[in-house]
């Protein structure tokens, strides 16, 4: 062992604790993502321990300053996919001709009282009605939807995190948005 | 693809996600914000849109629970 060797254990020893600190405090944000990406509490949990697992592992090919929560969840979706999510169902192919109109066309027709406050017309829906239809996404549409409308991550981010496309992902999350529109719609009475 | 002085409702709803979602150059945002302006229909989609975003965001939030957060904080490497 070199003279300097126990000066590069030490500084090592030190990025490793930070790196481990701020990908704890990340922890609330990251499982506000893995929760809904999964379907039940305890497969977010399940997901979160293995993803922090890994990552404390593998904290080396981490690069400091860059985006650790991206970095996180990139760990985390990879290991979503690797287990076996590819058993899916095919792709969510029907027809979404309605558009964005339909949901708000159906929650205003069942607000009798004509104030036009939107606001009024949204809560219609109760929260169980919006995890039940996000959970009716389909995997591939409810990834980039999850990333970007609950995660507010860039569509930049999203596509390095799943390893997609740009493109990919703005036709993902406009698809996504509309499946999950009509999931909504159909818990809508009338 | 049509554009604000073809028929500006259509135009509107096309670019209402990505009004949204801020990623609208200069010249299309300020055409969409004029027309949301002078349109009470447009305005209401986007009211409802906007409103509908905030909503989703938080029925979809549910806490970590603390039990999971010292789980993670035990699987750092000890010193």
């Amino acid at each position: 062992m070199s003279e300097t060797e126990p000066r590069r254990l030490a500084v090592e020893a030190r990025n490793r604790v930070r790196f481990e600190e701020e990908a704890l405090d990340l922890s609330d944000q990251v499982y506000r993502v893995a929760r809904r990406l999964v379907s039940s509490r305890e497969e977010a949990e399940d997901l979160m321990q293995e993803t922090y697992a890994r990552a404390f592992r593998s904290w080396r090919s981490y690069t400091p300053g860059t985006n650790l929560r991206a970095w996180l969840l990139r760990i985390l979706t990879n290991l979503n996919i690797d287990r076996g999510r590819r058993r899916q169902r095919a792709p969510d192919e029907q027809p979404l001709e309605e558009g964005d109109y339909f949901l708000y066309n159906k929650l205003e027709r069942s607000v009798s009282d004509g104030t036009g406050d939107e606001a009024r017309v949204v809560e219609r829906l109760s929260q169980d009605d919006v995890v039940n239809a996000l959970s009716a996404v389909p995997h591939d549409f409810r990834d980039v939807l999850v990333l970007v409308d609950l995660g507010d991550f860039t569509y930049q981010d999203a596509a390095q995190i799943l390893d997609i496309p740009i493109g990919t992902v703005m036709s993902r999350l406009h698809r996504g948005r509309r499946i999950l529109k009509r999931e909504l719609a159909d818990k809508v009475e009338g | 693809m049509v554009g604000f002085e073809l028929d500006p409702c259509a135009k509107c709803e096309e670019v209402m996600q990505p009004f949204l979602d801020r990623i609208l150059d200069d010249t299309e945002r300020a055409e969409a914000e004029r027309h949301l302006q002078q349109c009470g229909y447009c305005a209401r989609r986007y009211r409802f849109e906007e409103s509908l975003r905030r909503f989703v965001r938080q029925a979809a939030l549910e806490p970590m629970p603390p039990e999971l957060k010292q789980k993670l904080a035990a699987l750092r490497t000890p010193l």
